[in-house]
């Protein structure tokens, strides 16, 4: 089947990742920028869920463990991610628990969904529209640094509430967790290849090495 | 019809990032973004002003940084105490706490990062206004563009934000200088980072190199 549209890596030309320049993909380098060049990146669909498994890992165990420890006049109290939501949703805060829960609960589970299903579109699995995928990559590009919040209240609350025997604020092993979480799931999104989709759709090899011949289109 | 000057030698192509099309790169005019024909994501677009915008923006954005380490965000005032937070501070307290990996991450997605983007910016396009490249200009350019997603200045004023909250019932919590002017820094690392296309900064300094 021809491909309705030229592409790039029909014609044994390669776009650099990082200045955009395209450039022959048998020259190795860009010769602009000196960044290697590649039709497709390696591996990408394993490496995104490789990353991804990693981020399930860790999403256990970021939202059972506690991520600070509050030490309130002798009192200690262990505080959980869904622990503190619930807190502000109890006192009426109920934007800041909605905040909250995108943030922290929503977005990472959404984005490994998302990301499962880019991956078994782009391994052939299921075919739906490009466009529709492309609107969902781009949501989870956009959206995966925002669960870092949970992170800096962290910081910010450690950092104001040393108050000697009145109150202290400590960080917990669930903070460390669910870093891993939001850094791992925002690296697979980071290695995921796109170009994949629609080189499902016109059917073309997925990942051709630039030293075979490619069907031209 | 106003355009930044092209590369030497034969047409020039350019590939969509998201569907691999490939299109023959035509100049276009000031305020205008090229399209892919196939998946309608955008290939290019050629900005006004583009090399002042992107330089005075992120020159902004330094001075700004710099009202941001001198200034506290917050300043809570508890039981006779008075504690101020700042991002060093809020990194500090991180790894006094046995949460290196915590800290460190907080200094790089919230300093360092922001930090290499607007010097970075200043380095590549303020020479290039003369038509020079300075010195390593396209490691810099390479390094910015490879930060710029792990930049997470919105997201830290939003932790300030929900942190407000939490304390608001234990103490007494007041924003800061510094809190306004990340604000800023905000605002004016989205306007340099938007203010000039990548393509044009690439082909921009190809240009002016040979």
């Amino acid at each position: 089947m021809s491909a309705p549209y030229p592409k790039a890596a029909g014609q044994g030309l390669a776009a650099c990742d990082t200045c955009a320049k395209v450039s022959p993909v048998l020259l190795g380098r860009c010769p602009r920028c000196g960044s290697p060049l590649h039709l497709r990146k390696a591996a990408s669909i394993q490496n995104t869920m490789a990353l991804m498994i990693g981020a399930i890992a860790l999403y256990i165990p970021s939202h059972l463990l506690p991520i600070m420890t509050v030490v309130e006049l002798g009192d200690v109290t262990h505080n959980t991610i869904i622990g503190g939501m619930m807190r502000f949703w109890n006192t009426g805060a109920y934007p800041i628990a909605i905040v909250i829960f995108a943030a922290s609960i929503l977005i990472p589970l959404l984005k490994i969904v998302a990301l499962s299903w880019l991956c078994a579109a782009a391994a052939g699995w299921t075919h739906p529209s490009p466009t529709m995928l492309g609107r969902i990559y781009g949501f989870t590009e956009l959206l995966g640094r925002w669960s870092m919040v949970d992170i800096f209240v962290v910081g910010i609350l450690v950092s104001l509430v040393q108050l000697g025997n009145y109150m202290t604020i400590t960080p917990g092993p669930g903070a460390l967790a669910f870093a891993g979480v939001v850094m791992l799931t925002m690296l697979a999104a980071l290695s995921f290849e796109p170009r994949l989709l629609w080189d499902r759709l016109d059917e073309l090899p997925a990942e051709p090495s630039p030293h075979t011949t490619k069907p031209t289109s | 019809m106003l355009t930044w000057p092209k590369p030497r030698g034969g047409p020039q192509y350019s590939a969509c990032h998201f569907c691999d099309t490939l299109h023959e790169a035509f100049p276009l005019p000031e305020g205008s973004a090229a399209r892919c024909v196939r998946c309608g994501a955008v290939l290019y677009q050629n900005r006004p002003a583009s090399l002042v915008r992107a330089t005075a923006f992120s020159l902004a954005a330094l001075f700004l940084m710099a009202l941001v380490h001198i200034f506290p965000f917050l300043t809570m005032d508890a039981a006779t105490l008075r504690r101020n937070l700042t991002l060093v501070g809020a990194a500090t307290a991180l790894i006094e706490e046995d949460a290196p990996i915590l800290g460190v991450s907080i200094v790089l997605f919230t300093v360092i990062t922001p930090l290499m983007l607007a010097g970075g910016m200043i380095y590549v396009c303020a020479p290039l206004m003369i038509g020079r490249t300075a010195p390593g200009a396209f490691g810099v350019a390479k390094w910015m563009y490879r930060c710029e997603p792990w930049n997470m200045v919105e997201v830290f004023l939003l932790g300030v934000l929900v942190s407000l909250l939490k304390l608001a019932k234990v103490a007494d919590v007041h924003f800061g200088i510094g809190f306004w002017a990340f604000g800023g820094v905000m605002l004016c690392m989205a306007a340099a980072v938007a203010g000039i296309d990548r393509e044009e900064l690439w082909d921009r300094l190809e240009v002016a190199k040979t």
